[in-house]
């Protein structure tokens, strides 16, 4: 197989580590040719795909009839293809093919293999490998195994002899990332939020729009937002908008929480995030959606604590993701957050944040609307009068009005009632407010 | 529904009532307006097929006010049904459909496309209701560019007839508007002489015609000027024939390399650099040494080709430094003299007047293939350049009918080297005689073949045809089994070459022919005429050929040679787009993995075609892992495609690459000549030529060069009896193909002009919003430039005008008469 010094190597074990130059000289070596050059190490990007297998792009990206041409004869192309692997597939099955390959490479990985992890690589056949138990050796590599596969600190699998390593375990994509991903979709859609309607065109502008149209953007020339970040005041539907994207959309939508970056151990956090893009990346196109940002987002200012210097670089990880040397395909991000003021102006220049979406709290005309929504399903005596609380100058956010209604309808309950009545909202009002301005006296600050 | 106002938004449910209140409705201005609101709101209702487009029916029976009044959405979707509804009248009623309301709203709807910045859509629209030239009269100085680019991007994706018809739209846009480089640009890619005269006699402008006269030089495809349809005034007659003879090549080239600083010669050591090589490799021992020799003659043709001295053959002095006074030639072996005297043709490539006499002497020489080296650097000299004493001929037809077979091979070669694509009709004349002649060795009829189908590729030249049909017909039983019976059948294919259809009537007398060669030339002929044609039926049946597994004994490999054929036609066919052969190479991969030795061998050389000179590095990552093939045959034509993708690139990756197959195979001969000459063939030129058979932009393609690359895929189907055994000149048909990959810029007189310009990535900017950038990553430099493959110049400053678009090959410019220079500077 060309692994011309393999010999050699395996008998002298450790010596060939200081084999000079003027051992050379005494002995003139019989002639073999080297070994094919080989990519050692290198971890291709995970594409799936390898360079000249992957499908040209088609140009003009507007809709049109060259488009559609050049796309039928992709499409085209593809059909012979699928023709022709099919006829030599029916001539001679590929599984035949592969078992007798299979089987010459499980003969000579023998039948017990150890798990141990690659800790640097020598040379195209060899490299230094620890197993659990200890002790590091230097063993040759097979040539079948993929060097591409082959990075210091991968988990491989070693022949239980001469501990040569036989096989690549395929690292894993940390357990974490994968629960993030939405499986199901909340039920929460665009028309359970009441009013809000300049944030939701803006969001749809900037997240779905993209991914579901992208020639309309090419049309006028501009490259789309990556992402977009929702601010305002507790309780005006940050996330509840973040639902309702997730809800509509088809894309794959990964959902974290700012607090989840940090981690115990030292460059988790960092790991996680790159982790994070890579497979919203794999999964494209996909809405990430990062919650509480300011957890790890705030200002950077010079700290002693390892633990902040920590979140900092967390921080520093999820800059680069979002607009840093590699670009990002089909991937949105939007934030969220109450505290826009404290994050750092680099999480937030254009670029990788490109729209800033605020989320006031709602207006009378808003606010009637979120009260229809949540009363809608509620019985109401005929003497409830919404208008009242609507047109009052309370500062209520839309989690308020939940609040309230909520409050009023357990009101009722307790009163074995079957309908809320008026009484009962100002009541709840009343509760609600009290506990929002948590004890300042009223009319102080009004 | 953006474009809707919001009031209409809310009408939208109560559509289907609208419309029963329409058809109840009696007045005639209110009925017209509400035909009209309809029309907008079913714009949103999906189309029930079969039946008239609703948005389209109501839109007939309306005001008929201007289109333009409810917004680009709506007329864009009015564009698509009437597409729809003019098929299924097409379909209900046949040809004889009436189409008159629809076409009076086309007749609107373009002039608002066209006006919108919206050529692609109308150009779609026209397409559809296959009525192009209604768009001649709504271009104008602002949106020809763009409509025109976007006709000559679809023309490559459009079936047969219709490709044609686009073409020729967009040819006419440009003789309205007078941009006849344009035009001529696109009568090459028609490929129709009437038509290329007359885009040549269109043009007035003498500035204008001698950019034409480059333009034609360069694609391969001289006109007469002095008879005939092209005739030029008398005054004219000498710059013009000068600039379309190609005899300035060999100043402009000069100046480029002079300005470059890359005229000192060098030596084959320089090209191999072993001294970087690993220091294991062993010195000395097994080596051919005549091989060796062999491989440094190319090497030095190729690398110093056109520069006019070397140090090997022309130096005076002994170029080691040793006393030897013996010359570098009988050095070489036998036929190996024949190479490296033929190398002195190609280090003196393209300069007549200069480089005969210096070739003389070998003419005249006792040892016979000394003497056929001579003829055939005659021929080498005079490739891609006429003159008007038209020496090449006075000094070959005597050596054609000679007794000595290779003296009767250098001059045949030579004559197809010198003639190529120019139809002489001597040349035909004393070739044929050869050809007839039963008593001539195959090799030499061979031979004679080959030139012809160079010199009269892509013609049908109707003797040329009958010529080798009848020798095909004729030879004995015996002489089937010479490689070199494929040769002939090449010759013939050549002279087909992007003929497409006309090849037919040849194809049904192949078929009559021996088994053994019958299937064989049907194979060649068909990937010949469909060369650059992208036509995705060939490639199925072609694909499926590959596809075969035949069964046969030890004796009968030839079974399988129509296969290797076949594979080189996938390329064939496939280079004459982008996609096709994006996706060609796809396919190759499948034939790596599931063919049988004979397509496997032919693999590497058909990536040799589709990226010749173009070293992407998938590509050369794959010829890589192929040049270790376990399969010598494939290992050795990947050895030689490595050379042919990355021809005159010098590109640093491809060197060691092949440093390193150097040095794994140094121990076979064979392999290390191969890994030699692609050494020699990165290094082609000194990095100043490609081998490229695409030009002005990648959209045209030289029939000439394209002869000459497929020549040499021939010959590395069987590496054994052509490149290996005794005619590795055959690697000179290369040369057909070498151009400097140059933009050099000169005023009106033909005299250099240095300007600065940029060069960079080209951008694909077919049908995209605004005025996009058409090059990414530029740099400045001032001219003359190299330009490698897929890079596009243009200039820095406005000072002058240049006469052509595309800035390739050798650019007239003009004074901008609007140029003010900047006072302050």
């Amino acid at each position: 197989m060309g692994n011309g010094q393999s010999a050699d190597g395996g008998a002298d074990g450790d010596g060939d580590l200081n084999r000079g130059r003027g051992r050379r000289k005494q002995e003139k070596k019989k002639y073999e040719p080297p070994a094919p050059p080989m990519r050692v190490g290198k971890k291709k990007k995970k594409t799936g795909i390898e360079g000249h297998t992957r499908l040209p792009e088609v140009f003009p990206a507007s809709k049109c009839k060259l488009r559609m041409l050049k796309l039928e004869r992709v499409k085209d192309y593809l059909l012979m293809e699928e023709e022709f692997v099919g006829n030599q597939e029916r001539l001679k099955p590929r599984e035949e093919r592969d078992e007798d390959e299979q089987s010459k490479i499980d003969e000579m990985r023998g039948a017990p293999m150890s798990v141990g992890s690659l800790e640097e690589i020598i040379d195209d056949t060899h490299g230094i490998v620890s197993s659990s138990i200890g002790p590091e050796y230097y063993v040759n590599i097979a040539s079948f195994v993929d060097k591409s596969q082959l990075e210091p600190g991968c988990a491989v699998l070693l022949h239980h002899k001469n501990s040569a390593v036989v096989g690549t375990l395929a690292d894993d994509v940390d357990p974490m990332v994968s629960v993030m991903k939405v499986d199901k979709a909340p039920l929460e859609s665009y028309a359970d939020v009441g009013g809000l309607e300049e944030q939701i065109q803006e969001i749809k502008e900037a997240v779905e729009l993209p991914l579901t149209h992208p020639e309309l953007y090419e049309d006028i020339g501009i490259k789309p937002p990556k992402g977009v970040i929702l601010y305002g005041a507790p309780g005006t539907g940050k996330t509840l908008l973040a639902k309702a994207v997730a809800n509509s959309t088809s894309a794959t939508f990964l959902r974290i929480v700012g607090s989840e970056l940090i981690q115990k151990y030292l460059g988790d956090g960092p790991k996680l995030v790159r982790e994070l893009f890579r497979v919203a990346d794999e999964m494209s196109p996909s809405i990430v959606f990062m919650d509480e940002i300011d957890a790890v987002g705030t200002k950077r200012y010079d700290s002693q604590s390892g633990g902040e210097r920590e979140i900092q670089r967390t921080m520093l990880e999820l800059l680069n993701q979002m607009d840093g040397f590699d670009s990002r395909g089909d991937v949105k991000v939007i934030m969220a957050t109450n505290r826009i003021e404290s994050l750092d102006p680099a999480l937030l220049r254009p670029g990788r944040i490109d729209r800033k979406i605020e989320f006031p709290l709602p207006d009378v005309k808003t606010k009637r609307h979120i009260f229809n929504i949540h009363t809608g399903r509620m019985n109401l005596s005929a003497d409830v009068q919404l208008e009242e609380f609507v047109m009052a100058k309370d500062e209520l956010s839309g989690a308020d009005i939940k609040a309230l209604c909520t409050e009023a309808g357990l009101l009722a309950l307790r009163e074995r009632r079957m309908q809320v009545t008026h009484a009962d909202f100002s009541k709840a009002k009343e509760k609600v407010l009290y506990k929002k301005k948590e004890g300042v006296p009223e009319g102080m600050f009004t | 529904m953006t474009s809707v106002p919001k009031p209409l938004k809310f009408l939208r449910p109560h559509l289907q009532t609208l419309k029963d209140v329409y058809e109840k409705m009696k007045d005639k201005e209110n009925k017209f307006l509400l035909a009209d609101i309809v029309s907008l709101l079913a714009m949103t209702n999906a189309n029930v097929s079969g039946e008239v487009p609703e948005s389209l029916k109501y839109r007939l029976l309306g005001s008929k006010e201007d289109i333009g009044n409810w917004g680009h959405e709506y007329v864009r979707n009015l564009a698509a049904e009437i597409g729809t509804e003019y098929h299924r009248r097409m379909e209900q009623d046949g040809e004889g459909a009436s189409m008159n309301d629809l076409m009076d709203l086309v007749y609107e709807i373009v002039p608002f496309h066209m006006q919108h910045n919206a050529e692609p859509e109308a150009v779609d629209l026209l397409l559809e209701v296959e009525r192009l030239d209604v768009l001649l009269n709504h271009v104008n100085d602002t949106n020809y560019a763009r409509t025109c680019l976007y006709l000559f991007s679809c023309a490559n994706y459009l079936p047969e007839p219709e490709d044609a018809t686009v073409l020729k739209m967009a040819h006419s846009i440009f003789i309205k508007v007078g941009k006849m480089p344009d035009a001529m640009r696109v009568a090459l890619k028609l490929c129709e002489q009437t038509i290329i005269e007359e885009t040549f006699n269109a043009c007035t402008d003498l500035g204008i015609k001698k950019q034409l006269c480059y333009m034609l030089a360069r694609h391969g495809h001289p006109l007469k000027l002095d008879e005939g349809p092209c005739e030029v005034p008398e005054e004219n007659l000498d710059t013009l024939q000068n600039i379309m003879s190609n005899s300035d090549l060999t100043k402009n080239y000069l100046t480029l390399a002079r300005d470059l600083d890359v005229m000192e010669p060098k030596l084959p050591e320089d090209i191999y650099k072993s001294h970087l090589m690993d220091v294991r490799a062993p010195s000395g021992a097994a080596v051919d040494s005549a091989r060796a020799n062999l491989a440094s003659t190319f090497v030095n043709a190729f690398v110093n080709a056109g520069f006019g001295q070397d140090k090997l053959l022309t130096s005076s002095e002994p170029a080691d430094g040793s006393s030897s006074n013996v010359s570098w030639i009988f050095k070489n072996k036998d036929h190996g003299k024949t190479s490296a005297a033929a190398s002195l043709g190609s280090i003196l490539l393209w300069d007549v007047d200069g480089g005969l006499p210096q070739v003389d002497a070998y003419l005249y020489s006792e040892d016979p293939y000394i003497v056929a080296g001579g003829l055939l650097a005659v021929g080498l000299i005079n490739t891609n350049v006429r003159n008007e004493c038209d020496p090449a001929y006075g000094l070959l037809y005597e050596s054609v009918t000679k007794e000595n077979a290779s003296v009767r091979i250098g001059a045949i070669m030579g004559l197809g080297l010198a003639y190529a694509g120019t139809q002489k009709e001597e040349v035909s004349e004393l070739l044929t005689e050869v050809i007839h002649d039963d008593t001539a060795p195959l090799e030499v009829v061979a031979f004679a073949a080959l030139s012809l189908g160079l010199v009269f590729c892509g013609t049908c030249h109707e003797d040329c045809v009958s010529t080798i049909v009848q020798t095909l017909m004729l030879r004995p039983e015996k002489d089937h089994e010479n490689t070199f019976m494929h040769f002939l059948c090449l010759g013939l294919g050549l002279l087909f070459l992007q003929r497409q259809a006309e090849v037919e009537a040849t194809l049904e007398v192949a078929k009559t022919l021996p088994p053994r060669i019958s299937e064989y030339l049907q194979t060649v002929l068909d990937v010949c005429a469909y060369a650059g044609s992208g036509n995705v039926l060939k490639v199925q049946s072609l694909l499926a050929k590959c596809g075969e597994h035949p069964e046969f004994e030890e004796d009968d490999e030839w079974i399988a040679d129509p296969q290797s054929v076949a594979v080189l036609g996938v390329a064939l066919v496939a280079m004459g787009e982008e996609l096709g052969s994006d996706m060609a190479v796809r396919a190759y991969d499948h034939l790596i993995q599931y063919g049988d030795a004979a397509v496997k061998k032919a693999v590497p050389l058909a990536f040799a075609l589709l990226h010749a000179s173009n070293p992407k590095l998938d590509i050369t990552d794959l010829l890589g892992r192929l040049s270790h093939d376990s399969n010598e045959e494939v290992a050795q034509a990947a050895c030689l495609a490595l050379g042919v993708v990355g021809a005159g690139t010098n590109n640093a990756r491809l060197a060691s690459q092949l440093r390193q197959l150097s040095s794994y195979y140094y121990k076979e001969p064979s392999c290390l000549f191969l890994v030699r000459v692609a050494q020699g063939l990165v290094h082609m030129g000194k990095g100043l030529l490609t081998l490229s058979t695409s030009h002005s932009d990648k959209a045209l393609h030289s029939n000439v060069a394209l002869a000459g690359l497929i020549i040499t895929a021939f010959a590395g189907l069987d590496m054994k009896h052509t490149i290996l055994g005794k005619h590795h000149y055959m690697l000179y048909y290369l040369f057909v193909a070498a151009q400097p990959r140059m933009l050099m810029t000169v005023d009106e007189q033909g005299d250099p002009l240095q300007v600065s310009v940029r060069v960079g990535q080209a951008v694909d900017v077919v049908g995209q919003a605004g005025r996009p950038k058409t090059i990414t990553g530029f740099q400045t430099h001032n001219t003359p430039v190299l330009l490698a493959v897929g890079d596009r110049a243009e200039l820095a400053s406005e000072k002058y005008i240049p006469l052509t678009p595309v800035l390739e090959g050798v650019v007239i410019l003009k004074k901008n008469p609007g140029w003010v220079e900047d006072m302050e500077k």
